[in-house]
């Protein structure tokens, strides 16, 4: 029929190709309609393209909602330009020239992927495919029958195809597929039956479970790590992430070498020990009250959200109520109008029908206004109240934050005063222990201890500064979101109504008019 | 007073013709540590549901005596006296005790003028129930001089109800009457399901008024029992029917002010005062706390089988008490009815006791004796016999047990049904299978106390095989409604109608979770047939269909053979909203106007919508589509968009008219096929009720024919295998007969040889019999030795499994021989008696008879 099935000559996929194949699939009738109006390749979500000797897969990117996608019998060699296809449930790549499984990861919901007759060699890139039900790669040029503990990831998988590879000559092939593939229904076009299944537990069942042990630890950990991920972000969402324990202190303390060096003057280790408990109490306190707090906001939003609704309910009921209203007492007027007996009463019903049409949208204009009133001084007091609500979180914040500044003085105090009295001692040559060399450099005057402590406080007092602002600023950032995207809400949903109602009141119009410019011509 | 259940042995004198085949009587099935119920008479006027005969106007003496007879049957303790007892000192008005005392005379059993007591049969009766042993003899002399005590201490007081005569005409102690029995049915374990029990054997008759309305026959009747001076009934009476004729002119000018049908009702509803108010002394049954978790004393009524509390306002006292072990004579003071009554039966002050020996402690005995003697000087001269009398036992009960088979006890009433009148309700029960159609109760109400105009019928059934469970009729609305129980062919759960027609109003629900298309409800009329579904995939939750009238031209044009099919006008379908659709995607509701060739789509709202999206499709006719070169124009349909809306391509549309034309074609199907399953509906019911058919359980062999049947065939089968067997044996010649050729006649010689040979046989068959069971022994015996070897060797390297196992094999091993051992020793035993027997045999056969008979 169409060229490309005769000619030799490899192909690229175009639109012309695409075009064609478009129309092809429909039937007749439909397929004259679609001829004539055009397609939109948003709208195709089937697509076979066989035996067209394509080389190389390309202009399929429109092809957003495709859910089925038949490529085979022709000369592929790579797969590529498929990305586009998320949607893609069926992909047949069969009786092409392909290597290597690749260019398939973002193709997340694929449930049935043929790769039958291809000259691939190891199965690789498929992690994503976790939805894959049924797998074709009978006829390729699979040696290794370990490659096959590959698809233990994929958890739906039901039917597998293997046939004609090389690895099927191997002796243990069946057993083997079976005891590592315990889920398989079909291999090779048989029902896996139970025989084979018990036979292969027997066989390969010790190797079997220590896979399945370290898969399962695998997973618990990976669990594990979206847990804390997931409840890292939660802390995150109350501004509070890193504070529960010591964090914040390990931090201060990180990088500061004249810390360090003071850290081992006599006494000072129990000092920062005792610094530490307070300061992380401190920080537990301040942690937990973020969480109360985030739940105290959360509960505000979701009451304003409650009320908001509430209120539009009730107002689009009476709304629907004046709607169905006038649709019971006009449903048979248009009728009416065309089969009135003279002009006169046509035009007088027409003229009344036209004045409650109006008399309809005033109402629900006047409601719609009425709800937008209210809907935007419920927002103001929302908006008050969030300042109200950041502001004293603020407060509070800044109030346990200068605990720490305290506790910081304090420690800062004492440090001093070991410092001078260690200095005074080593003046006097009373030291007992032994102190590193670089904290004997320290030693040598007044100034240069002083020095370092007030430097070391500093650090200290800047990261905490910058732990407080970050609260601030998120806060901030979050009341404004928060605020606007509750205006922004009631402006969108404001348009909308509108819209809606004029485009209801000129359908209805419009069928009123029509019937109007029909009768003419009778 | 630990006690055991009751029996009473009188109520087949009272009641033959109820109890036809039954002798029976009732029980109280507790077991033997209960509370003990004791039946009390009380004067308690309660007008109970079945009381309604006395208030209309019965002759009451004979009322209360039947009652009496009839809680007698019931088996509670019983006793008898009237009216509230006052203490000693306080004497009753004179008019009071009259009328007391007429009443009391009548109900003397032997005086109950309509009852014929040729109709039973005493017969069959055993001896115990016509004669008084000794010990009844003594306890009835006991009970007369205790009585004679009593009305000399309490002479205003009624005489005890002591020892009513019973069926042959013996006079029995009341106690004795009461055989406590324990029955094997659950049902009648617990105090509710046995008063129902009983009650349910009770039948109210409506008996003459003592108080004959007019005043002179009153009269007479009093001085037929002896009765001084005329009653003061007759002014009681007299006064009630005054205050009545005022309350009725009260009423009548009450009724020109208010409306009549109010007045109507009220007047009917207004209970009629009752002239015997106080007067009946009742049987009751008490039930006493304590035991089996009886928390609080209560009454039975025998008729209802309802429990009272005893602080009710409508007892007004009690007379006396008994169960089967004594009887006790209420003291205490009526005056506030039974409300202040302590029940402590131990109390000699509160109870007089009649046997106080039997089950109380001597020291109790001076107190009662010191009350006796104190108002009469009588008590002086019989001391002695006194003493005796405290210290007798109470004999046991002449009643026989009572014995009610399983299928008694499923018939319940006497003759398997039983009418109970209501106020404005008659309720009738039957017996399972006694109806042929299943009927096991009937409800009626009325709309008047007269009882003549019907409002409902509510008949329940059971065992049906149509499953239909109660059946109501509105007589107002002339609606029927039957309700099934799960299991009907179409599911059916209730079925509203007026006829048993198709096309005519009727409601049908169905157990939708049975039905593949979730059909819940279907009401049919004429004109239309809604449908209502529940839990389908698809959302669908109502369909509505329309028909039109059926049109002249279809009728004759008919070649099909539904063309005579209502023709459909619309059907409508409505949804739910389906949650993984947008809504604007999912259909709420579609119309297909098929006389109009137009498709109605309506969409789910939006949230925050206010108008729904809409579609209209216009169909082209069939006959202009072929000459049309577009299949599809954009005015065949208007669509309305709720929001913004985005040109939609003519090929989607298209496609989706397609679909809908297709749905169309199969919904008009579905709608026939409804059709055709209501007329199937309707024609099933219909030969269901012409010819009801009832399940019988498998296990129930008394009524299920076809599986008695089955189970005496195999009976009998499995007896033929063993006659067969027998046949066999007795056949025991025919071997040796065939081998000689089976002559008809048989000489001598023969006959010799026939026996030696068959002795042999059966002498070859035994040894070898014994020595199969020696080899068997011997190989045990070696087995076991051998194993006993190997532990022996291997002892030490066994695990303790081996171990077990080893044990449990040797155990078994054991047992066998032992089991063989037997089996050896019995085979030599009986190995000689058998083969005497086999000679013994032979020489009496027939064949031999003339050639071994005498030798």
């Amino acid at each position: 029929m169409s060229q490309s099935h005769n000619s030799v000559e490899p192909n690229v996929i175009d639109d012309e190709m695409i075009q064609k194949a478009i129309e092809e699939q429909y039937p007749e009738d439909i397929g004259q309609l679609a001829k004539k109006e055009g397609t939109d390749f948003k709208d195709v979500t089937e697509l076979q393209l066989s035996f067209r000797n394509i080389l190389q897969i390309d202009n399929l990117w429109q092809f957003e909602n495709l859910t089925k996608l038949q490529l085979d019998n022709n000369i592929i060699e790579k797969i590529e330009a498929l990305e586009c296809l998320v949607h893609l449930v069926w992909l047949d790549l069969s009786f092409n020239n392909i290597e290597v499984i690749e260019g398939l990861d973002t193709l997340v919901k694929l449930q049935d992927l043929s790769l039958y007759n291809n000259r691939i060699s190891k199965i690789e890139h498929m992690d994503t495919l976790q939805e894959l039900q049924i797998f074709s790669i009978g006829k390729n040029n699979l040696t290794t029958l370990e490659d096959v503990i590959y698809l233990r990831r994929f958890k739906n998988l039901r039917t597998l195809n293997l046939t004609g590879n090389p690895l099927c000559d191997d002796e243990r092939y069946m057993l083997f597929v079976v005891a590592y593939l315990p889920n398989l229904m079909y291999l090779d076009f048989k029902l896996v039956s139970d025989s084979t299944r018990e036979a292969a537990v027997l066989e390969y069942q010790d190797r079997t479970d220590l896979l399945e042990g370290e898969e399962a630890q695998v997973l618990a950990e990976l669990e594990e790590k979206q847990a804390k991920q997931q409840e890292l972000e939660y802390h995150k969402t109350a501004f509070v992430e890193y504070l529960n324990g010591s964090f914040l202190f390990d931090n201060m303390y990180e990088d500061d070498t004249e810390a360090a060096k003071l850290a081992s003057l006599p006494g000072v280790s129990d000092l920062l020990q005792k610094y530490r408990e307070e300061f992380v109490s401190v920080c537990e306190n301040l942690f937990n009250f973020g969480l109360k707090e985030y739940e105290k906001r959360e509960a505000e939003v979701s009451e304003f959200c409650e009320c908001r609704n509430e209120a539009l309910t009730a107002n689009q009921q009476e709304s629907r109520k004046l709607i169905l209203d006038f649709e019971n007492r006009n449903k048979m007027t248009l009728d009416e109008i065309h089969n009135a007996g003279s002009s006169d009463i046509a035009e007088s019903k027409r003229a009344e029908y036209k004045a409650d049409i109006h008399q309809l949208s005033e109402a629900l204009m006047t409601l719609e206004i009425l709800i937008a009133d209210q809907m935007e001084e419920l927002a103001n007091d929302f908006k008050g109240n969030m300042a109200v609500v950041a502001s004293t979180f603020i407060e509070n914040i800044k109030g346990i934050m200068n605990q720490c500044r305290d506790l910081e003085n304090r420690h800062h105090e004492k440090l001093l005063e070991i410092c001078i009295t260690t200095l005074e001692k080593s003046v006097k040559n009373e030291l007992e222990e032994d102190l590193p060399d670089e904290v004997r450099m320290l030693l040598v005057d007044k100034n240069t201890i002083v020095n370092a402590a007030n430097v070391s406080h500093g650090v200290r007092l800047r990261k905490i500064d910058m732990r407080e602002s970050d609260i601030f600023t998120n806060t901030y950032r979050w009341q404004a979101s928060v605020t606007e995207k509750a205006f922004q809400n009631e402006v969108d949903r404001n348009r909308e109504h509108v819209k809606e109602i004029l485009q209801y009141i000129d359908s209805l119009q419009e069928e009123l008019h029509n019937m109007e410019t029909l009768e003419p011509m009778e | 007073m630990d006690y055991t259940p009751y029996v009473a042995g009188m109520e087949t004198l009272k009641f033959p013709s109820i109890l036809p085949a039954l002798t029976p009587q009732f029980l109280s099935p507790q077991p033997p540590s209960c509370c003990p119920p004791l039946a009390a008479f009380s004067s308690a006027l309660n007008e109970e549901s079945g009381h309604r005969s006395v208030t209309g106007g019965g002759r009451m003496e004979v009322l209360e005596e039947r009652e009496e007879e009839e809680h007698e049957e019931e088996q509670e303790e019983e006793e008898q006296k009237d009216k509230e007892l006052k203490p000693l000192e306080i004497s009753d008005k004179p008019e009071d005790l009259k009328t007391k005392e007429s009443v009391e005379r009548v109900c003397v059993p032997s005086d109950v003028p309509d009852f014929d007591w040729s109709s039973i049969d005493t017969s069959q009766l055993p001896s115990s129930y016509k004669t008084n042993s000794p010990s009844e003899e003594k306890l009835l002399h006991v009970a007369a001089h205790f009585l004679q005590q009593y009305t000399h201490i309490c002479p205003d007081r009624k005489p005890l109800f002591l020892h009513p005569v019973n069926e042959c005409g013996v006079e029995k102690f009341v106690s004795t009457t009461v055989r406590p029995t324990l029955l094997p049915y659950t049902e009648l374990y617990h105090w509710d399901g046995c008063a129902s029990f009983v009650s349910d054997y009770l039948i109210m008759e409506p008996l003459k008024s003592p108080i004959t309305p007019v005043p002179k026959e009153e009269i007479k009747k009093s001085n037929k029992y002896r009765i001084k001076s005329p009653p003061d009934l007759q002014s009681k009476f007299e006064l009630q029917q005054k205050a009545k004729k005022a309350k009725k002119a009260e009423t009548e000018a009450a009724q020109k002010d208010k409306e009549r049908g109010e007045e109507m009702v009220m007047k009917v509803e207004k209970p009629k005062g009752d002239p015997l108010h106080g007067l009946r002394v009742h049987a009751w049954v008490l039930v006493l706390s304590g035991k089996r978790e009886v928390p609080e004393t209560f009454f039975i009524n025998p008729f209802t089988g309802n429990s009272h509390s005893t602080t009710d306002e409508q007892f007004l006292g009690i007379e006396s008490i008994w169960n089967h072990r004594n009887y006790w004579v209420n003291m205490q003071d009526c005056w506030n009815g039974c409300k202040d009554l302590v029940f402590d039966l131990s109390d000699n002050i509160r109870w007089e006791v009649m046997l106080s020996g039997s089950d109380k402690p001597h020291q109790l005995l001076p107190d009662a004796e010191e009350k006796n003697e104190l108002p009469d000087n009588d008590m002086d001269d019989v001391p002695e016999p006194e003493d005796e009398n405290r210290n007798l036992d109470m004999p046991p009960s002449w009643v026989d047990p009572i014995q009610i088979s399983p299928r008694e006890f499923e018939t319940r009433c006497c003759q398997g049904t039983k009418v109970t009148l209501y106020k404005k309700a008659k309720l009738e029960k039957w017996a399972p299978y006694l109806n042929a159609n299943g009927l096991v109760k009937r409800l009626t109400v009325y709309a008047d106390a007269e009882c003549s105009e019907v409002v409902e019928v509510k008949e329940w059934f059971t065992n049906r095989e149509d499953m239909l469970d109660l059946r109501e009729v509105n007589k107002r609305t002339q609606l029927t409604t039957d309700y099934f129980s799960p299991g009907h062919r179409f599911h059916l759960k209730a079925h509203t109608y007026m006829w048993l027609e198709p096309e005519t109003e009727n409601t049908m629900e169905f157990y939708n979770e049975a039905r593949v298309d979730g059909l819940q409800k279907r009401v049919q009329s004429a004109m239309e047939m809604t449908e209502y579904f529940v839990g389908r995939d698809d959302f669908l939750h109502v369909r509505y269909t329309e028909f039109g009238k059926r049109g002249k031209k279809v009728h004759l044009a008919g070649m099909r053979a539904d063309a005579n099919a209502r023709p459909i006008v619309q059907i409508k379908e409505c949804f739910h909203r389906n949650p993984e659709k947008p809504a604007d995607e999912d259909v709420a509701e579609r119309i297909f106007l098929i006389t109009e060739e137009m498709i109605h789509l309506t969409y789910h709202l939006k949230d925050n919508y206010l108008t729904a999206s809409q579609k209209d499709f216009f169909k082209i006719p069939e006959g202009e589509i072929r000459g049309r070169e577009d299949v599809m124009t954009p005015d065949m349909c208007i669509t309305y968009q709720a929001g913004f809306s985005k040109e939609e391509k003519l090929v989607h549309l298209y496609k989706m008219l397609q679909e809908l034309i297709e749905v169309e074609k199969q919904l008009k199907e579905q709608v026939r096929r409804s059709e055709a399953e209501v007329l199937n509906i309707l024609k099933t019911r219909e030969n269901e009720e012409n010819s009801v058919k009832l399940l019988v359980s498998i296990y129930d062999t008394e009524r299920n024919e076809k599986r008695r049947q089955e189970y005496e065939a195999m009976k009998k089968s499995r007896e033929d295998d063993l006659l067969g067997q027998e046949g066999q044996d007795l056949d025991y010649l025919a071997p040796f007969l065939l081998q000689t050729g089976n002559t008809e006649k048989i000489t001598k010689a023969q006959a010799l040889r026939l026996r030696n040979d068959c002795l042999a046989d059966l002498k070859r068959r035994l040894v070898n019999k014994a020595n199969i069971i020696q080899a068997r022994f011997d190989k045990a015996v070696e087995e076991l030795q051998k194993k006993d070897e190997w532990f022996q060797e291997n002892q030490d390297k066994l695990s303790e499994e081996e171990e077990e196992e080893f044990l449990a094999r040797y155990s078994e091993t054991t047992f066998l021989i032992h089991i063989l051992s037997l089996r050896l020793r019995r085979e030599k035993e009986t190995a000689p008696q058998k083969y005497l027997a086999l000679e013994e045999k032979l020489r009496k056969d027939p064949r031999f008879a003339e050639h071994l008979g005498h030798a």
